[in-house]
């Protein structure tokens, strides 16, 4: 909602500053989004006419004028080309100064001598009022421009002014006015509202039920409805008032009558409509009768904007004996509009349902000023003072006759809201004590009506306007407001300490998150919406969680996966020369289950590149990431995180993102996620030029299946005994397959088993490989003797050597 | 020469060819040579047998002592030759880079929201969670925004691809319903969590963003304990010298209602005198009858802030969708 100072000061007597104003509004919650000054300045210049020209004795591009300012005679030495004797130009007189261009001083006007001839001020090009960035020559003006007259003025903006561009909240539909507003300032700054008075001349166009009759056939979507007839109009361009009135707060001015019905809504926030009386067809009675009734499913419709709309039930007309003339609330008909040889107007001030407009505006996808204050709630109140007012600004700004009388059909009339407010209620609530005289003067400051009073309440009779005014917690609000929450004291965090079931929960999460950080990856935060596309990779389409209307095909469905999310991060660091990227990212994805939806917390880990950046020496210098860093920092976090009995089963098919990858799964039967390697074309296609690895597993599971308790076991007090043992198998046999054999061998005091090196190629048959492992033995009693622990070896090699056919080396 | 005669040539001998060892191993061969089962001193020794009752005791006397010297010397030159191997082998570069194991970086959002969970946590407050994908009741009815409400034109919502009207929440505040209808008062939460809007990205808009939500619910709540906790959360958050203004304000879901701006030092040299922050009030009545509680015996208050908004204050980051690239330049900077 724009207003201007001036306007506003019309209504409301105060003796703020434009500053002040701004404050004031502000904290009473009406927060103001932007203040623009316009009209004002150019003191000192004025409209000037050359009367002769001549040349500069001393120089040939100048040349000595006299002009004549309104007052008298003067010379002026000017340099520019452009004019001659009798043209216009604004001049500005000594001591005046020249608009400040931003960041610079303001430039004053002396009397001095330019090369030796006197000048008494300065004519001036657009550019140096301001007016145009650049400019080759004087501003020469029209030929209507009154000599003397302050440029301003020949401007149209001689009045100073502010305009306030102010944020109305929804609750507050009766803001949207200029009197709306004045009214708050009245009630803050404690001074009387001044509504225009709004007395019509005497009628000599008859009276109003000979002119229109009024049928409400819905009376729950129009409890209200105003008509007033002014006779014998002359349609055409608005007084200079009114149009700048409209136009300083944005608003096109199209002819008096119909500015009129806008500088009105404007005024008292009521929309009206104007009717070209005779387009309105008339019934047998011979006189045109409005007919408000819900549109026909189907009925074609075409607002004046030229758009045709096909109408349900659930649309309001306004509509004469033939046809619909207007949709109630929101838009005028073409068929009926205003228009040049308009000479008799109908003035409709009518009150709508506001859920019915807003559905009706919705639905016809129109959007009007009317729409806009009728759905968040007009003023049944006010109906006939508007149209009473706009009558009287017809007749001022457009001449004519007045119809007697108004036909106001009100076959629901609303019942003004009583509201208690019991004292002790917004004392407790508020945290201080108010006098209560106080707070009842502050509530009546906003034309809260006092209906009675006891002991410990007052009940109020609210305005009309005031739809916001529910209950008593809105005259609380309203308390609050008047008093100032500035002046309510701020008291030390106190009470009741919470509980959540979720608390803890949060915890889990941030310690895991410190894991992976610990374990050099950086944390990513990714799109919750992501393309159906990159989804699909992982998830079966019918899973996939999915928009009803997406602000575009790349955010089409809730992300089923962080993977994707990473992999669009790494893409944007390796387009960026970022080459050595490793991320993790713990967060929600979505699938469909049935026809749930099911949330889940996940982690996930994208790693890329080189291993470690950069160091000058040594055979890491270089190294590139490999599976077995994603699956080291798998095994650290599960460890770490009382994670026990994790499996890693390879996939023998894969999903479409991956190569090679394997199901990551607790106990060996709940699958919790997945590691491999993002598929290489896929990689190609992303720019990923190094290999990516990739893991993802479900953080709700963890957190519920985590064992953290942690108890001291004693540190062994004997010495263990290592043996080793080399040996050849074929590559099919698993670093799995070989630790089950030796738990199977049952080796006596067998406390570790370390596979140290892993060998192919030299001496080595295609097809096997040469694996060399570590066995610790260790007893809690004693210590072991050479036979023992021989003895237990032997065990071992014996079972390797028969289940897989191993050659020891 | 009689034996006794021989020990002094052949301890200084002995001495200083373990005197000339010039490294451990020379050293330790030195020693075999010498005193070692085979050297040529411990042949010295092993002749004493030989010798007559008389030249016995003054024999072994002086051998002991020359052996003792011999061990003393090998002891001493062990240790400095031990020392010596164990030397740097020429001066360290204490300037050259080090060999660095890499501690990755939490994300911002992430910081800040820790950072506000703690605030929160040393006056009393737990975290609580709920769902993103949300029903109309939680996101609007239950907290007094019905289906025709003008106020649900302020939040423009992304609706599923579902029969039942799913959503994605908009706001934060749809927990505390969900809080409310499983726990009964007193309350004392705070909520971060991901929200989500119909906004095109650009610096100041990403469809994803994050809340946090705060709510307490208790006996004799008042305005005044609002603005005091909100007041010590902010100064926690954003520094000792952060300035507070309530300003009223419309929330369906809060009334009376508030706006917050702040004021510190970096809000002026950003040429402002106030950002608005948060925004917050009292329960609605109506929000409390929706989850059975009684307005009349509880009172509680609610606020709302968004995690991006202090984040890009905090430490002026001045595009929104820099959080959610992951630019590893950007990650590690925090």
């Amino acid at each position: 909602m724009k207003v201007t100072l001036n306007w506003l000061k019309q209504y409301v007597d105060f003796d703020w500053t434009p500053e002040e104003l701004t404050e004031r509004l502000t904290m009473v919650g009406l927060e103001v989004e932007g203040v623009e000054q316009v009209g004002g300045g150019f003191e000192g210049i004025v409209v000037a006419q050359v009367i002769t020209r001549d040349r500069h004795p001393d120089a040939d591009k100048l040349s000595v004028c006299r002009v004549n300012d309104g007052q008298g005679e003067r010379q002026i030495v000017c340099g520019a080309q452009n004019f001659k004797a009798g043209d216009k130009v604004p001049l500005i007189l000594p001591g005046a100064s020249l608009p400040a261009k931003p960041g610079e001083k303001p430039f004053t006007i002396k009397v001095g001598k330019i090369r030796g001839v006197e000048s008494l001020g300065m004519m001036c090009a657009p550019s140096e009022l301001g007016l145009e960035a650049d400019s080759d020559g004087l501003m020469l003006l029209r030929e209507d421009a009154r000599v003397g007259q302050p440029f301003a003025e020949y401007l149209g903006s001689a009045e100073k002014d502010f305009v306030y561009d102010l944020e109305v909240t929804p609750n507050r539909p009766d803001l949207n006015s200029v009197i709306g507003i004045a009214r708050e300032v009245a009630a803050v700054a404690g001074t009387e509202l001044k509504l225009p008075k709004t007395t019509l001349p005497e009628s000599t166009g008859g009276v109003i039920t000979d002119h229109v009759s009024v049928e409400i056939r819905d009376g729950d979507l129009c409890p209200r409805y105003t008509a007033r007839v002014v006779k014998g109009v002359q349609v055409g361009p608005s007084p200079d008032w009114l149009r700048n009135a409209l136009e300083k707060v944005g608003i096109r001015s199209i002819s008096n009558v119909v500015d009129v019905t806008n500088f009105v809504m404007l005024e008292s926030g009521q929309p009206l409509h104007a009717f070209d009386y005779h387009l309105i067809s008339k019934d047998g009675a011979g006189k045109p009768s409005i007919i408000v009734r819900p549109a026909a499913a189907g009925e074609k419709f075409t607002t004046l904007d030229e758009k045709e709309h096909t109408l349900s039930e659930e649309n309001l007309l306004i509509a004469d004996s033939e046809k619909g003339i207007a949709l109630a609330g929101v838009m005028g008909g073409l068929n009926t509009e205003i228009n040049d040889e308009t000479v008799d107007v109908l003035i409709e001030s009518a009150y709508f349902d506001p859920t019915n407009i807003r559905r009706t505006s919705k639905t016809l996808n129109l959007r009007t000023d009317s729409s806009y204050r009728f759905e968040r709630g007009g003023d049944v109140g006010i109906c006939d003072w508007a149209g009473r007012r706009a009558a009287q600004l017809i007749l001022e700004t457009a001449g004519g006759e007045l119809v007697d009388g108004v036909i106001d059909a009100c076959p629901n009339p609303i019942e003004k809201k009583q509201i208690t407010l019991r004292h002790h209620k917004a004392n407790a609530l508020l945290g201080i004590e108010l006098d209560r005289a106080d707070t009842d003067a502050q509530l009546a400051r906003l034309e809260f009506v006092e209906i009675s009073k006891n002991d410990d309440s007052t009940t109020f009779e609210m305005p009309s306007y005031r739809v916001d005014m529910k209950g008593e917690i809105d005259l609380i609000e309203e308390i609050v407001r008047m008093h100032g929450i500035d002046k309510i004291p701020s008291t030390a965090p106190r009470g009741a300490h919470g509980t959540n079931e979720f608390d803890p929960v949060h915890d889990q999460i941030a310690e895991a998150r410190q894991l992976l950080v610990g374990m050099g990856l950086d944390e990513a935060q990714g799109q919750t919406l992501i393309a159906t596309e990159s989804a699909a990779r992982l998830v079966d389409a019918e899973a996939l969680v999915r928009l009803s209307y997406p602000l575009s095909s790349d955010m089409d469905v809730l992300r089923p996966s962080l993977l994707p999310g990473l992999l669009d991060s790494l893409r944007h660091n390796l387009s960026r020369s970022n080459h050595d990227v490793a991320l993790f990212e713990t967060g929600r994805v979505f699938n469909r289950e049935g026809t749930d939806v099911k949330e889940e917390r996940r982690i996930a880990i994208a790693l890329t590149g080189e291993r470690t950046s950069g160091f000058w020496q040594g055979d890491e210098r270089g190294a590139k990431y490999d599976v077995h860093d994603l699956k080291g920092m798998l095994e650290e976090f599960f460890e770490d995180y009382g994670i026990r009995g994790v499996f890693y089963r390879r996939r023998d098919e894969n999903p479409a993102l991956f190569v090679e990858s394997a199901v990551i799964a607790l106990g060996g039967k709940l699958e919790i996620g997945s590691i491999g390697q993002l598929h290489p074309a896929l990689a190609r296609k992303m720019d990923l030029r190094d290999p990516v690895y990739l893991a993802e597993f479900n953080l709700d599971v963890l957190i519920r299946r985590r064992n953290t308790g942690k108890s001291f076991k004693a540190l062994p007090a004997f010495p263990g005994s290592r043996r080793d043992v080399a040996m050849l198998v074929d590559e099919s046999v698993s670093h799995d397959d070989v630790d089950k054999a030796v738990r199977k061998a049952k080796a006596e005091n067998l406390e570790t088993i370390e596979l140290f090196d892993v060998f192919r190629g030299k001496g080595i048959p295609d097809g096997k490989k040469s694996v060399a492992y570590a066995f610790t033995f260790r007893s809690g009693e004693r210590t072991l003797t050479e036979k023992e622990v021989n003895g237990a070896h032997e065990k071992i090699v014996k079972q390797l050597t028969e289940a897989f056919g191993a050659t020891m080396r | 020469m009689s034996l006794l005669d021989e020990i002094e040539p052949l301890k200084a001998e002995a001495l200083a060819e373990l005197e000339a060892a010039p490294d451990l191993p020379s050293l330790e061969q030195a020693k075999g040579a010498w005193i070692g089962p085979k050297g040529r001193f411990t042949g010295l020794m092993k002749q004493l047998g030989g010798l007559s009752k008389e030249e016995r005791p003054l024999a072994g006397k002086a051998v002991n002592a020359a052996k003792v010297e011999l061990e003393s010397l090998l002891n001493s030159k062990r240790d400095a030759l031990e020392l010596a191997s164990a030397m740097p082998s020429r001066a360290t570069d204490f300037t050259l880079p080090g060999r660095r194991r890499r501690v990755g970086r939490l994300h911002p959002l992430t910081q800040v929201t820790e950072d506000i969970v703690k605030s929160f946590r040393k006056i009393g407050f737990v975290v609580a969670d709920g769902p993103e994908v949300e029903d109309d009741y939680h996101c609007f009815d239950a907290l007094n925004t019905p289906a025709d409400h003008p106020a649900r034109d302020m939040q423009d919502t992304f609706f599923l691809d579902s029969k039942d009207r799913l959503i994605l929440r908009t706001h934060t505040s749809s927990v505390q319903i969900r809080v409310m209808e499983k726990q009964p008062p007193p309350v004392r939460i705070i909520v971060p969590g991901r929200v989500y809007r119909r906004d095109t990205a650009d610096a100041t808009h990403n469809p994803t963003f994050q809340q946090v939500e705060g709510l307490y619910v208790d006996k004799n709540v008042t305005v005044s304990d609002l603005k005091g906790t909100v007041e010590f959360v902010f100064r926690e958050l954003m520094g000792k010298d952060t300035k507070i203004r309530f300003r009223p304000h419309y929330f369906s879901y809060t009334e009376p209602s508030f706006e917050i701006d702040f004021s510190s030092p970096l809000v002026k040299k950003m040429g402002k005198d106030w950002l608005e922050i948060a925004g917050c009030g009292m329960v609605h009545p109506k929000v409390f009858e929706n989850v059975g509680y009684d307005p009349e015996e509880w009172t509680g208050w609610a606020f709302g802030f968004g995690i991006e908004r202090i984040a890009m204050i905090r430490y002026a980051i001045n595009d929104i969708r820099l959080f959610y690239e992951n630019d590893v330049r950007f990650l590690r900077q925090f």
